[in-house]
């Protein structure tokens, strides 16, 4: 089976197609996922940078 | 019966020594990385500036400053910042100590292992790749090093979501491993070479996924997640939008692996994997200016800010460069653009516009928002940063629109015939001293972007000075709380908060790439095809071969004669992919400072070659061409050539039996009738068969003669 794929490499149409389906199936599965999302939790994930901890920040009130 | 749960927290603290030490060695290696790019482009103006001296010689110090700005300045850079914002975004302190030390100690020593070999001419000749296998081998357990102390630090954490910065981190650690591995698979001839299993087109093909790639999960990758932690940390606000980090994280990761034929268009690539390289190129912009826009309105409501901060300047500019590279690429992997913009300077500006532009700008702003944190003072001059700002930014400028300039002009004159259908300019040399003014203007641009790098070197120092750093911040967080999955739990945070399942998706994302492409490249003979009179080099040229390697020839010359008619009519028959089956590693080159040398054989005769190493300019005056005395002083080394033989017969070159025995006897008298000719062309020299010259002079005659009708 492989040998056969492999052997029709020189073939662009099955490249381009697989190569298609398969981002097609990744972009819109992380779209779909990410738009079910809640906002306050989106909201949460976003500001962990702010959220550090780190008292040496504290001077420059970045909390 | 009830429980009552107690949050308790924890105290520990974050390693502020291993942050400063990467940032140290991040600021000295930008210095040397940039000086020495400095040195080249001013050799290009004045080739006498190598002094003779062989070491610093445009061919060996070009990659020097490629290696020293990639992997020193912009790696110290990656690991200065994912240091500091991994502690903090998982609240744990790093793993390991130790690791960290070695990991810094360790990629220090590759560095100096890497200044002193490159300008001793030990170079695989893969373009950013260049280090020899031991260096290579170094790397691998460096990285290594590396990665357990990282993914040790996510296990530990915390927190339990990875924010979108460390998902970069990791694709960035998975990718360099694979791409550092499959291009550097060679069989080591001695302690300092080592002979690519891969040959010709497949080797191209490895190189420039490689090539591409490092590009984008080295210096690109590992940015954009310091860029996801440190925008938001200098405008101290949270990113625009997360959603849209998370779509840029998985778009651009699936789809960079795949766009390195790009860097191959009209070569003897086979024309399916060139038509992959622009699709998933032009592709490319869509992720990237997702991430673009997305830095940039991080800074929505904060403009006022950009005003007065130079750090926000410093980021703003970085953002922008980014958004322009990143156009940019994807433009010039169109096919009818490259076709203009391939082989010229115009290649050099658009890395710059990334390189000083996207890395630089934003390892200076990182640094300067970064220093008086740890350091616990303010920065010592505000002043002065907004003078680096606008030195940096004009250095750019001043640096990349001459290149551009010239890039265009020196590819339209190339292409430019007369109305009788010969080239309107026939010499090549024409076409290079009409653009040294801009090799001049670019200089001038260099230096000013590295005046403004050591006006921050100064203010960084005397931040340093007037406060203390430091080295261990106590801080206290709850443990992470172990997580039970709700149902219908949002996918996407089941695979953020684990991070091996993160690991093993970002590589397989990345392998479907690279496996698609390279995979049918290696296994079906089909693409590429045999020619009969295609017959591996003798030992001779074999030597003269790695002294055009060990010289960096390919820094300036390519071997790759495109199949145009202003191509074809300048040096003769375009490319074969069969020509390069038996050349391990191929010498494509990527940049034409001087002329193609793929149809070079049997041009002139062997004196015009003899007198042109010597001086060029006594062959093609105004050339910029360095002379390169030396070898006609040193000896052909022909103590690993029976073993180069060897090596090569077990990759299947069809050498006779036990050719490697009389190889040797083989090559001296080869160099005989070469000195014999060259004394009947008049050249007197003592002992001239045994210098390194001759070996040259017979790889030079033999590039591309395999298939010329007699």
């Amino acid at each position: 089976m492989y040998k056969y794929i492999l052997e029709t490499a020189g073939d662009i149409n099955w490249m381009a197609v697989f190569a298609l389906i398969t981002f097609v199936f990744i972009f819109s599965l992380a779209v779909l996922l990410i738009f079910t999302k809640s906002n306050e939790e989106i909201e949460r994930l976003a500001a962990l940078p702010l959220d550090d901890n780190d008292l040496s920040n504290g001077k420059q009130s970045e909390q | 019966m009830e429980t009552v749960q107690t949050v308790q927290t924890e105290k520990f603290s974050y390693d502020n020594t291993i942050v400063r030490n990467f940032g140290i060695a991040t600021v000295i290696f930008g210095v040397v990385g940039m000086l020495v790019g400095l040195i080249a482009a001013l050799q290009m103006i004045f080739p006498e500036l190598n002094f003779g001296i062989q070491y610093i010689t445009f061919g060996r110090i070009r990659p020097l400053h490629t290696n020293a700005a990639i992997f020193a300045f912009v790696g110290n850079g990656i690991f200065m910042g994912v240091y500091y914002s991994l502690q903090r975004l998982l609240k744990a302190r790093m793993f390991s100590d130790v690791l960290s030390k070695i990991h810094f100690w360790g990629w220090q020593l590759i560095i100096v292992a890497a200044a002193v070999t490159l300008p001793l001419g030990i170079t695989s000749s893969h373009e950013y790749a260049e280090l020899e296998w031991p260096i290579d081998i170094a790397i691998a357990l460096i990285w290594i090093v590396f990665g357990i102390n990282m993914f040790g630090t996510i296990l530990k954490r915390r927190e339990n979501h990875l924010y979108v910065a460390i998902w970069f981190y990791i694709a960035t650690w998975v990718t360099v491993t694979v791409l550092h591995v499959f291009n550097n698979l060679e069989i080591p001839v001695h302690m300092w070479k080592s002979i690519p299993v891969f040959a010709g087109v497949q080797d191209a093909l490895v190189q420039w996924w490689y090539g591409h790639n490092a590009v984008a999960f080295f210096l690109t990758t590992p940015y954009l997640g310091l860029m996801y932690y440190f925008l938001p940390k200098a405008a101290n606000r949270p990113v625009y939008s997360y959603k849209l980090s998370i779509i840029h994280f998985w778009a651009l990761i699936f789809i960079y692996i795949w766009a390195g034929p790009h860097h191959l268009l009209y070569t003897s690539l086979p024309d399916w994997a060139q038509s992959l390289g622009t699709v998933f190129s032009l592709m490319l912009i869509a992720p990237s200016w997702g991430g673009m826009l997305n830095g940039l309105l991080t800074l929505r409501g904060a403009w006022d800010r950009v005003r007065r901060d130079p750090k926000l300047k410093f980021m703003v500019v970085a953002v922008t460069a980014y958004g322009m590279s990143t156009l940019e690429g994807p433009l010039l992997s169109i096919k009818s653009i490259n076709a203009i913009s391939h082989y010229t300077d115009w290649t050099i500006g658009h890395v710059h516009i990334g390189t000083l532009g996207w890395n630089g700008m934003l390892t200076f702003g990182i640094l300067y928002w970064l220093w008086p944190r740890i350091y616990r003072t303010e920065l010592f001059s505000v002043k002065l940063a907004n003078t680096h700002f606008w030195l940096g930014t004009l250095g750019i400028l001043f640096y990349a629109i001459p290149l551009y300039w010239a890039g265009w002009t020196q590819s339209m004159m190339w292409k430019n015939f007369t109305v009788d259908g010969f080239l309107a300019y026939g010499n090549f040399l024409e076409t290079v001293t009409q653009i040294i003014p801009m090799y001049a203007i670019r200089a001038i641009g260099g230096t000013i972007y590295l005046l403004g790098v050591f006006i921050m070197v100064y203010n960084l120092w005397k931040t340093a000075s007037a406060g203390s750093l430091a080295r261990n911040v106590e801080v206290e967080a709850p443990p992470r709380e172990k997580h039970v999955r709700h149902k219908g739990e949002y996918w996407h945070k089941w695979i953020e908060r684990r991070p091996i399942q993160m690991l093993f998706a970002s590589t397989v994302l990345v392998l479907i790439g690279g496996m698609v492409e390279i995979l049918p490249m290696m296994l079906i003979n089909d693409n590429v095809p045999k020619i009969e009179s295609v017959q591996p080099y003798t030992p001779l040229e074999l030597e003269g071969r790695d002294i055009y390697i060990r010289e960096g020839c390919l820094g300036c010359h390519s071997q790759m004669i495109r199949p145009m008619r202003s191509e074809t009519e300048r040096y003769g028959e375009f490319s074969k992919s069969g020509e390069f089956i038996y050349d391990r590693p191929f010498l494509w080159g990527s940049k034409r400072t001087g002329p193609d040398l793929h149809r070079i054989g049997e041009k002139y005769p062997h004196s015009w070659h003899y007198n042109h190493f010597l001086e060029p300019e006594s062959m093609s005056p105004g050339s910029i061409m360095p002379p390169y005395p030396w070898l006609f002083d040193q000896d052909i080394n022909t103590s690993y050539t029976a073993s180069k033989i060897k090596v090569l017969k077990t990759l299947n070159t069809p050498y006779g039996e036990d050719y490697e025995d009389v190889a040797v006897a083989e090559l001296q008298e080869q160099a005989k009738e070469i000195a014999d000719e060259l004394r009947e062309q008049g050249i007197e020299q003592e002992n001239l068969e045994q210098k390194e010259i001759i070996a040259l002079i017979a790889y030079m005659q033999r590039l591309g003669t395999d298939i010329k009708v007699q």
